[in-house]
């Protein structure tokens, strides 16, 4: 008993409020973030990078929506290496990033989703490139710059993508303890990955549990908590994206955000009052 | 989408869907990414009617699902609602790359003559007048997967275009269906398979940029069966809140 009290002494608590975690992120930072589309998008975290002005980020995602578009729309991001930005059929085209992009803002260094994942595995397995079987006839391969290698057994040329370490990911679970341990539910997309590619995780969590209750099924955990540095108690952290199990996106919002995306008067208005205001500065 | 006036889009998107449910084959393997409601709808349908063996892989991971509603968004966690087992997005990409994957759905903004796409940008990709989503998995997919099947809810001049600004991907395209017709790609080239009941092989040319032959020997271009009453009712049953016409809608 009184052991078992002195080992939770030591372990590391991780739990931070979320304007100390994002004060730790440099303005140009490389963060993957979390989710897929409308689903799970790490916007608790967005919203504070938003809050603390931050500047020059380049943005890592398969496929974005709001976060992507939120943070090329106040001038966060200036960098966007996805494989797809926007709203699916919902809303369609992501304005925001849309109007940076043209405007010259952002530069939008467009991907397949699978060339975003081969880079974060090659990242995640310690190797500067990782080959891939694709992209047969696409332009991407010379507008990014893509090698090919002489693969020396078969002497057949492959593709390769550098890379991608991201500084920091940025990831929204349904729970996790206070090391960071973390559950998602539902679909992982390609958080496990970028957990294991990037120097450093921060979680957002819906709730923050014991222990004990992600020990009676660790297979359940995909985020071990020696890869995290910190973990933030955030509920409704993924809104207005989705959170499985949880709630859906908040589809009304993004009307509204939809309505004054493209005007920077009453954007700026409407990410003050709907969005910081709205949300508290630490769950 | 230059289709009759006459023509709601729900009944457009029904023939779509069931052109695209029609295509599938029993057993085969078929995905569908981002923003695809009416692959969505297509593959579920199949499933419910010549090919109940169909898996289903989606973007989220759930195979074959059945979800009770349809989401619109085709990423969405009801798509692991029913499915017995579940994968990563980067297990499907590596089943198409080891030339496992049968089928794979995808979308263009552009096609030109060859069913190459462009996903990506209008005008100069480095500097775009108008910068387009991506083009997501297509360009790993399309050149790996045996066969992709392309939809597109518009059928016009600016959507079927004579040169790409940007090829985001090519590769084994079989079939574009669109709301006016079923292209198949024969030797290289995009030519007319069939049209759809409320449209016709002069509307069909005169709204794609380039030349169109048609499938087979002489001008007598075939009508795209439309729905059956079987097809219909399944439609209905998966999808009473008309999920399958929100793409068309949403132009």
């Amino acid at each position: 008993m009184c052991a078992a009290a002195r080992t939770e002494d030591l372990m590391a608590d991780k739990r931070r409020t979320l304007a100390e975690v994002v004060a730790t992120i440099p303005d140009g930072s490389r963060l993957a973030l979390g989710g897929n589309t409308l689903h799970r998008a790490p916007a608790a975290a967005v919203h504070e990078l938003v809050r603390q002005g931050k500047r020059g980020l380049e943005l890592v995602k398969t496929a974005g929506a709001y976060d992507v578009d939120l943070l090329c729309g106040v001038g966060a991001a200036s960098i966007v290496s996805a494989g797809f930005v926007g709203y699916e059929t919902v809303f369609g085209l992501a304005p925001m990033y849309r109007r940076a992009v043209e405007a010259g803002a952002v530069e939008a260094r467009e991907h397949a989703c699978y060339t975003i994942i081969a880079g974060l595995r090659a990242a995640s397995q310690g190797v500067p490139f990782m080959p891939l079987n694709g992209l047969q006839g696409s332009d991407l391969i010379g507008l990014r710059g893509f090698a090919s290698v002489r693969d020396p057994y078969s002497e057949q040329d492959v593709v390769v993508v550098p890379a991608i370490v991201p500084d920091v990911a940025l990831i929204h679970v349904q729970e996790a303890d206070a090391e960071g341990d973390a559950r998602i539910w539902g679909s992982t997309f390609e958080d496990a990955l970028m957990a294991r590619a990037a120097k450093r995780v921060i979680l957002t969590a819906e709730r923050i549990v014991d222990r004990a209750a992600l020990a009676a099924e660790p297979e359940r955990t995909s985020i071990p908590g020696f890869l995290v540095d910190a973990v933030v108690e955030a509920p409704r952290g993924a809104w207005p994206t989705s959170c499985a199990g949880l709630y859906q996106y908040d589809e009304p919002f993004l009307a509204d955000l939809m309505a004054v995306a493209t005007d920077s008067e009453r954007l700026a208005r409407f990410v003050d009052e709907r969005i910081l205001q709205a949300v508290p500065v630490t769950a | 989408m230059t289709s009759s006036p006459a023509t709601s889009p729900e009944t457009v998107a029904a023939q779509m869907a069931v052109a695209l449910a029609r295509l599938l084959r029993n057993g085969e393997t078929v995905f569908f990414g981002v923003a695809s409601p009416l692959p969505m709808v297509a593959a579920l349908l199949a499933r419910r009617l010549q090919a109940p063996d169909l898996e289903i892989l989606t973007l989220p991971g759930g195979i074959s699902p059945a979800p009770g509603e349809l989401p619109v968004s085709t990423v969405d966690p009801r798509l692991l609602d029913g499915a017995a087992a579940m994968v990563t997005l980067a297990d499907i990409f590596d089943l198409s790359a080891r030339g496992r994957l049968d089928t794979a759905f995808l979308g263009g903004v552009q096609i030109d003559r060859t069913g190459r796409i462009n996903m990506s940008a209008i005008g100069d990709p480095r500097r775009p007048k108008v910068r387009l989503p991506g083009g997501a998995g297509s360009a790993v997919l399309m050149p790996t997967a045996r066969r992709t099947i392309i939809w597109r809810t518009r059928h016009d001049t600016r959507t079927f275009v004579d040169a790409l600004p940007f090829v985001t991907a090519t590769g084994n395209v079989d079939r574009v269906v669109t709301p006016l017709a079923v292209l198949r790609r024969i030797d290289g080239l995009l030519t007319v398979q069939s049209v759809h009941p409320h449209s016709s092989l002069a509307e069909v040319r005169a709204s794609t940029g380039f030349p169109l032959d048609v499938a087979g020997a002489g001008e007598d271009v075939p009508i795209t069966p439309p729905p059956s009453s079987a097809e219909l009712a399944a439609l209905r049953a998966l999808d009473p809140t008309g999920v399958v016409a929100a793409e068309l809608l949403s132009r």
